[in-house]
């Protein structure tokens, strides 16, 4: 009876707990049992420690639920407009074709990336192919400069290129993406920096499990002319008559401008689908973590509670026996 | 067969039309399949004919005309052209005349 009211109190009496070595029949790799040295020089096991742990890694385990649920359902939403939003490039590409392998002197690189983070690793390779492009792109009267869009792609270009960095960007999901915030956007872009060709950068999303980096490039319209001259894919643009306008080149820059800020705004959609797709995978697979963790700390719990009432019986019944013979 | 608002004037396109890319200007966009037609109000945009005989047409805005609403058009009209006459700088003037030219298209489509 005081043996049973002095383990229940265990946790308040004892002075605070310091691990012993584990005993040999322990396997896991929890923190040990405790053993304490009461008042009364009695000893006790407390399960309180895990009991602690356990209903702080249940916690856990709620709040990444509800984190999927809220990233699925704002998947649902921007689904449609993200794949109602492709049709608004396609043509582009269909008369202008998408040349990555324009060899220009002005690069500019424009990194679309999420503000908010526990989203797996797609910030990561957007930086990642960023860099890359940059290397890529870097040689005698050749340079290349970021426009970031994002925090997390900030906090990661800021460290080694910040003297590249012409632009940053963020919050911008702050109110529902639509065409005017991205056309304003694309303007100041358009404004303050030059470019002979404008890469962006983003995950595209393909489905809710699989996010492919993609770059798009928007070349400025004197590249357009020069590559229409050298023949090969734009090729076929002087075939095309040009109506309304002064001259052909006021016609193009309208349309390179129209272009870039179409191709924004499909590529912020789809990376703000992705971002949800992969925070949803993210947040899965760690509740499942957490799961899989509840599970071996109730084993331990278990093992621990039945530990201690078998050394009570044990204390109980040798007491009695001693008292009989 | 479509009838595209382009800046140089309403211009129709037909399967075999020549090769070409035009700049739209605010007006109504017409679409004319067998018997029937459908009509848009387009703000502005770009219109690619290819030699395939394929169009693609590419509008910041594009509405039918039952959803437009005559009030709302006239009561803009009239606020752009105040905003024309209290205009200082030509970046203002440019905005408001952008204004009253897509509202008075509006109007012209309604009625017209």
């Amino acid at each position: 009876m005081a043996m049973a009211a002095l383990r229940r109190e265990g946790g308040r009496f004892a002075p605070l707990i310091y691990p012993r070595p584990i005993t040999a029949f322990r396997s896991s790799p929890l923190p040990p049992i405790l053993e304490n040295e009461g008042p009364v020089g009695v000893r006790y096991i407390s399960t309180q420690v895990v009991r602690n742990r356990m209903k702080s890694v249940k916690n856990i385990q709620k709040i990444t639920k509800a984190m999927k649920m809220v990233a699925a359902s704002k998947l649902r939403a921007i689904q449609t407009k993200a794949e109602n939003s492709r049709g608004l490039w396609q043509p582009f590409t269909a008369l202008l074709g998408d040349l990555p392998s324009a060899d220009v002197k002005k690069n500019v690189v424009v990194t679309i990336s999420s503000d908010k983070g526990l989203c797996g690793g797609i910030n990561s390779t957007s930086v990642k192919i960023s860099k890359g492009l940059h290397k890529l792109n870097s040689g005698p009267e050749k340079e290349t400069k970021y426009v970031i869009l994002g925090e997390k792609a900030k906090a990661q270009l800021i460290r080694d290129s910040k003297k590249d960095i012409e632009l940053i960007i963020t919050e911008l999901q702050k109110n529902p993406l639509n065409y005017t915030q991205v056309s304003v956007l694309a303007d100041e872009i358009l404004k303050n920096v030059e470019f002979d060709a404008l890469r962006i950068v983003f995950n595209k999303f393909h489905s809710v499990v699989s996010f492919v980096p993609t770059v798009s490039t928007v070349l400025s319209p004197e590249v357009v002319e020069k590559e229409a001259e050298s023949g090969g894919k734009l090729g076929d643009l002087d075939s095309y008559e040009v109506e309304g306008g002064e001259t052909k080149g006021e016609i193009l820059q309208n349309l390179a401008e129209f272009q870039f800020s179409c191709v924004m705004f499909n590529a912020v959609l789809e990376n703000a689908c992705s971002e949800q797709g992969a925070r949803m995978s993210a947040m899965d697979s760690s509740s499942r973590n957490a799961g899989d963790m509840l599970d071996r700390l109730t084993l331990t719990y278990n093992r621990t509670r039945q530990a201690s009432i078998t050394t009570e019986l044990i204390e109980i019944i040798s007491g009695a026996s001693a008292l009989e013979g | 067969m479509v009838i595209v608002p382009a800046t140089t004037g309403q211009m129709g396109v037909l399967p075999g039309h020549v090769a070409t890319i035009a700049e739209l200007k605010p007006g109504v966009l017409s679409v004319h399949e067998g018997n029937e037609t459908t009509k848009y109000f387009v703000s502005s945009g770009f219109v690619f004919i290819h030699a395939n005989s394929f169009a693609d047409i590419i509008a910041v805005e594009a509405v039918p005309l039952d959803q437009i609403d005559a009030n709302l058009v006239q009561k803009g009209l009239v606020e752009f052209t105040q905003k024309l006459s209290s205009a200082t700088t030509d970046l203002e003037k440019a905005e408001a005349q952008i204004g009253i030219d897509v509202h008075s298209a509006l109007n012209s489509a309604l009625t017209g």
